[in-house]
């Protein structure tokens, strides 16, 4: 299929691109946002919402992004999702962006977004975007896991499990 | 200005999570000609999902679903009350067109989390076991290969 070409390009590409930098490289504090990992891989990115139209990441390059990789089948992160939409909701005008790439089936993710009046983008990843989170931190490839890229394009910082609401808040208030 | 911590891999802030395959150790035994030991082996602070479990064999297929022990209920705060298995599952798979000698394939589906708020995509394993000959003993366990990605699509 040809999405799921276009994602295996985009993941051998971020290994090259991005990999030895991220593993070897990353977990040091005092990076400069020109020696911190750019988001380039994951803003090259292009997946259907579930209607099937296809939406690109770069169109939100400049926002702070926040990029939540999730499914309906895990219960972490349908328990944190609501909190990003009141983010999204208080903060959208001010820059922030969230979009939420789903590891799952178009129906369930279209049944869920209106189930909790999700404000943000459901994009639909399937198991290919796991192989993408991986190049970005996710090393066991889990749920939820989520990477707030700052305007600058550099990835802020990557979340394996559930963001609490105070640190999302932080961050938010830190890089918007 | 951006004075903002960046954690990845085994970063401070990240918790100290198993690979799918180690949470959740998968393997068969044969017992005779007939039957197959399936056994998952849940590391502390990890559970499977019960309505999550599926097994299949292959060429022979199951001479009947799978009884599949009852489960821990959870309480789910999204999923109501879900079954879920920690520590050891062990489930006897039956073959409906046994061949003494043979080899049989086992697959099995499964869906886990983790207590600390993570959870895993479905996961397929397989094993090739030779069953018994006939009037031998059981057969040895085996181990699923580790590290490959099963997944569905």
């Amino acid at each position: 299929m040809a999405r799921r070409t276009t994602i295996i390009a985009v993941v051998i590409t971020g290994v090259l691109a991005l990999g030895a930098g991220l593993y070897f490289g990353a977990g040091r504090l005092g990076m400069t946002a020109e020696e911190r990992p750019s988001a380039a891989t994951l803003l090259a990115l292009t997946l259907p919402d579930p209607t099937g139209k296809q939406e690109s990441l770069v169109q939100w390059k400049g926002k702070l992004l926040i990029v939540n990789f999730w499914a309906t089948w895990c219960s972490p992160c349908r328990e944190e999702m609501p909190e990003f939409v009141r983010a999204q909701k208080e903060f959208g005008g001010k820059g922030l962006q969230f979009v939420g790439i789903a590891v799952d089936e178009a129906d369930k993710v279209r049944q869920f977004a209106a189930d909790i009046g999700l404000n943000y983008p459901a994009l639909i990843g399937g198991y290919g975007a796991m192989e993408l989170s991986r190049t970005l931190g996710n090393r066991v490839m889990a749920l939820p896991f989520t990477v707030i890229v700052a305007r600058d394009g550099s990835i802020a910082h990557t979340q394996l499990g559930p963001l609490k609401d105070e640190q999302l808040r932080a961050m938010i208030a830190k890089l918007i | 200005m951006l004075a903002v911590s960046f954690t990845l891999g085994a970063g401070a802030q990240e918790p100290k999570l198993l690979e799918p395959e180690r949470a959740f150790s998968f393997s068969v035994r044969p017992l005779d000609p007939a039957t197959v030991e399936a056994r998952f082996a849940v590391a502390p602070g990890y559970y499977l999902y019960r309505d999550k479990l599926k097994f299949a064999l292959a060429p022979a297929a199951l001479a009947a679903p799978p009884v599949l022990p009852p489960g821990k209920v959870k309480d789910d705060a999204f999923f109501g009350s879900v079954e879920t298995y920690r520590g050891q599952l062990v489930v006897r798979l039956a073959l409906a067109a046994p061949t003494p000698g043979s080899t049989v394939t086992v697959t099995a589906e499964s869906q886990g989390c983790a207590d600390i708020g993570v959870c895993y995509p479905p996961q397929r394993q397989t094993i090739t076991v030779a069953l018994p000959a006939a009037g031998a003993g059981p057969g040895a366990v085996v181990e699923a290969a580790p590290a490959k990605k099963g997944w569905f699509n």
